[in-house]
């Protein structure tokens, strides 16, 4: 009998596993844990932190001067030129927007499919949501050429200007969609710190850290934690993932629209919408990875971010990657059972043409790396999780790259037919951007709490019950 | 563990004989004078007979695609909550077996289906080779032998768990189901473009395949809601099947009511806003004459009216709503296909046959009898999962 009570808690260890390491864990062990690196003080902050920051913010200023470089001398430093008139500017919009969506994701969709793991990494994947989506933005801002009439685009009531925004372009489609995304964004990760930055108001005031303790009691809006406070914020929680859920579909929705609502092959077809959000998913979950791999191993955080979401996050990059090379295959074969030939030609044009070594690129990166995944062992090693990451991140860049300029660059004209080249502008903006997201996320790291910590000790406490019971946590 | 089953009042798990054998005979005489009718129908009219015939067979199927999607699906994720209602899903799933049968008459009636069947319809050679019924017919036959393969071996594996109790068969279904949405999600695309995008055979979506899982998906959600609450109104799984678990299949028909609008809004607003006239003319024939009411119908019976009815949490928490519903979504899918099929033949207006209504009822018994008679031979829920528990005592957050 015992025998059996033994095998049946194993098979329940498989079935749903632990979420928080450790025999003895208190709720205390986790605010220690997570607050501690945001408490550290100055001359404790890992000298690492400072070597990265410097990189980073050299970066970051690298990304100014070129902005400022393509103000003061115009669009022209770009690489963009007939027939190729939208190219890494636009590549490197949908690509940062892309990497958001993993945040909304984990934040939102799976908030409401009661996936529990989601408690450890929502933090840091919202946050990176917000960075990746400043990011983004830069680009179209900038593309205007006059970033200080940006305003322009949004339909203010005017009889001087003269303006008026076209409703019918999916390009202001996405002013609303980006602006409406980042602001429930930033709107959904303060809710959700609130509690967080109570905790630490409280630590700090037991510390006697004044300055400290006045600065996360402003921003954690006069939280005591009653029951009334935790009614209203379960509801506002709960609404905010209810209206972020339909923006994660709706925004790159719209980013896929900018493209298939014109009558380009390569860019018409009516699969991009969902292929578009499957792969926004698909390259966020991979940039979450990359990040929070680092962040689990330099700030000691096995316990909490374990092996099991990690495998977690590799399934869905896994399911997110197949999803875009199912789309990819379709593409390909309604190209053809369209008869229609320059569809044909814009697809055969991509695999085997003057850019065959980016498409040929995308597919190794997007559609064949993430099939390691099917394999447990795979899912479930840092080392190859970490560089698979990075490759799927290199491969949904290229995948933009690809459809963007490859079915600009052959159109119906072959007299008009071109080849695309970026400038060092065009490169070291977009590396630029990369130090800025880099920068940002440090800052967050080492001022923030990284780790969920109200809710990853609504995770113990539910695991504690169950163990108590025989059972484990009910993971749904 | 023993507190644990103390509080819970035990349901029987197992369908009476008395009231199987009644579920079997409506099903049975149903069958019966729907398939006598069409006999009589096809010696009348043979081409009528194949067209109704056809929107008929993809009813049933699109529902039973659904039920396998979310059953591999349930066993990926996880899932706790949907242990009670698990077995029905399976059940639903088993079925599959009738569509290898029920596909024949479509085989026999390629020519008078499908108009690329005729010589020099499709002009472009590889094409018109892709599109011939050689090719066609050994397409369907790989579908249906892996959907039934992956279908069977599932409901095999979550059988024989009801008896070992053991974790070996979750890990079985487990190993079937992951590559098993990945050859699904192919096949039934390839099987939406063979089936129905063919009847017109020079229009073309890729999104197509998308979108007939999606109606599938949520036809199936709807099924599964008004199973569980009939068996409820005669007294079965009464404890078993709590509010909380329709609570949960009332969100799904609200989110995947969403999804199927999301995909047929997204289809259709970039075909007309490209207007690229091979790929409006789908549009086109659907907007003439009293196709426009249909089309104008669609927009507030598959989006408007289950999502306001749906949106609110007491709603998804009353039975009666979700009873209204569930039907409500199983008639509009029936519209729906009727409306992608019937087009293709009856350009200038709607006309209905009632061969299409009888072939409706023919093809839904035969998939009813194969999943009525998976009651008699095993439990009702899944009794051996080591998570049953745990879903009997669910309850939303």
């Amino acid at each position: 009998m015992a025998d059996l009570a033994i095998q049946r808690q194993d098979a329940m260890n498989e079935l749903q596993p632990p979420l928080v390491l450790g025999e003895h864990t208190t709720y205390h062990d986790i605010s220690k844990q997570v607050s501690e690196i945001v408490e550290a003080p100055v001359y404790k902050t890992p000298l690492k932190w400072y070597i990265a920051v410097a990189i980073t913010g050299g970066i970051t200023l690298m990304m100014v001067a070129m902005f400022t470089y393509l103000v003061a001398t115009g669009i022209g430093v770009w690489g963009n030129n007939r027939p190729v008139g939208w190219a890494w500017d636009i590549t490197n919009f949908v690509f940062w927007i892309g990497i958001g969506h993993a945040g909304t994701l984990i934040s939102a969709i799976l908030f409401l499919f009661r996936q529990r793991w989601r408690t450890a990494i929502n933090r840091s994947a919202e946050a990176m949501t917000i960075f990746a989506v400043m990011c983004a933005g830069l680009f179209p801002l900038f593309h205007t050429g006059r970033p200080w009439r940006a305003y322009w685009l949004f339909p203010i009531p005017n009889t001087d200007l003269n303006m008026w925004q076209n409703f019918r372009s999916p390009l202001i489609w996405d002013v609303f969609a980006v602006s409406t995304y980042f602001t429930v964004s930033a709107l959904f990760w303060f809710v959700g710190l609130v509690p967080d930055l109570a905790t630490l108001r409280d630590r700090a005031w037991a510390a006697g850290h004044k300055a400290k303790q006045y600065i996360f009691g402003s921003l954690s809006l006069g939280w005591r934690g009653s029951a009334r406070h935790w009614q209203h914020y379960e509801m506002a929680y709960l609404i905010l993932a209810g209206l972020s859920t339909p923006l994660v579909l709706s925004v790159h929705t719209i980013v896929s629209f900018d493209f298939a609502t014109s009558v380009l092959p390569g860019w018409h077809t009516t699969i991009f919408p969902p292929y578009f959000v499957a792969g926004a998913i698909f390259s966020g979950f991979a940039c979450v990875l990359t990040l929070l791999v680092i962040a689990r191993w330099v700030c000691n955080l096995e316990n909490i971010i374990t092996i099991k979401h990690l495998e977690n996050m590799n399934k869905i990059i896994l399911a997110t990657g197949t999803i875009v090379g199912y789309a990819y295959a379709t593409e390909f074969f309604i190209a053809w059972y369209s008869g229609n030939l320059y569809e044909r030609f814009a697809f055969v044009n991509r695999a085997f043409g003057p850019y065959w070594w980016a498409y040929w690129t995308m597919i190794t990166c997007n559609v064949i790396s993430p099939q390691f995944f099917w394999v447990k062992r795979f899912r479930t090693s840092v080392p190859l999780m970490f560089v698979l990451s990075l490759v799927v991140n290199v491969g949904m860049w290229f995948e933009r790259f690809v459809i963007i300029v490859t079915s600009l660059h052959r159109d119906f004209l072959p007299s008009s037919w071109g080849y695309f080249q970026p400038t060092w502008v065009d490169i070291c903006t977009f590396i630029g951007t990369i130090g800025f997201f880099l920068f940002l996320f440090l800052l967050f790291a080492r001022f923030l709490p990284m780790i969920a910590m109200a809710e990853v000790k609504h995770v113990l406490h539910t695991q504690h019950d169950m163990e108590a019971h025989g059972g484990r946590a009910v993971n749904p | 563990m023993a507190h644990h089953t103390a509080e819970i009042v035990a349901d029987n798990y197992t369908l009476e004989p008395a009231r199987w054998a009644k579920g079997r005979n409506v099903l049975a005489f149903l069958a019966l004078v729907s398939w006598v009718g069409l006999a009589a129908g096809f010696a009348m009219d043979r081409e009528q007979f194949f067209r109704s015939y056809l929107i008929g067979f993809l009813y049933p199927l699109t529902i039973v695609l659904g039920a396998t999607f979310f059953v591999m699906v349930q066993y990926l994720s996880g899932s706790v909550w949907s242990m009670t209602v698990r077995r029905i899903m399976e059940n639903v799933m088993s079925s599959m077996p009738a569509a290898a049968l029920l596909f024949l008459p479509i085989a026999f009636g390629i020519h008078d289906i499908f108009p690329w069947s005729h010589e020099g319809h499709v002009k472009d050679p590889s094409k018109a080779s892709y599109l011939s019924p050689q090719f066609f017919t050994i397409r369907a036959i790989v579908y249906l032998v892996l959907w039934n393969m992956f279908a069977l071996m599932i409901y095999r594996a979550s059988t024989k768990q009801d008896t070992t109790r053991s974790i070996d068969q979750t890990r079985t279904a487990l190993k079937w189901s992951a590559p098993g949405v990945f050859f699904l999600f192919i096949t039934a695309s390839l099987a939406a473009f063979d089936w129905i995008m063919s009847l017109d055979p020079h229009w073309y979506s890729t999104m197509f395949g998308v979108y007939i899982l999606a109606g599938g998906a949520l036809a199936f959600m709807a099924l599964l809601t008004l199973l569980a609450i009939g068996f409820r109104r005669a007294g079965i799984l009464k404890n078993s099947i709590t509010m909380e678990h329709y609570h949960d299949l009332g969100k799904w028909m609200f989110a995947l009511t969403a999804f199927y609008t999301y995909i047929a809004f997204c289809q259709y607003m970039l075909i007309w806003y490209a207007n690229i006239p091979e790929e409006v003319v789908f549009y086109k024939h659907r907007v003439e004459g009293s196709w426009l009411w249909v089309s104008i119908f669609m927009i507030f019976a598959r989006f408007f009216i289950p999502f306001f009815t749906l949106l609110a949490r007491s709603a998804k928490r009353n039975l009666t709503i979700l009873t209204v519903v569930a039907i409500w979504i199983l008639f509009v899918q029936f519209v729906d296909l009727f409306w992608l099929v019937k087009p293709t033949w009856a350009h200038h207006g709607v006309s209905i046959h009632w061969m299409d209504v009888a072939s409706l009822v023919a093809t839904t018994s035969v998939f009813g009898l194969v999943f009525w008679s998976r009651f008699k031979t095993h439990a009702m829920v899944p009794v051996g999962d080591l998570r049953f528990e745990q879903g009997l005592k669910f309850e939303n957050a």
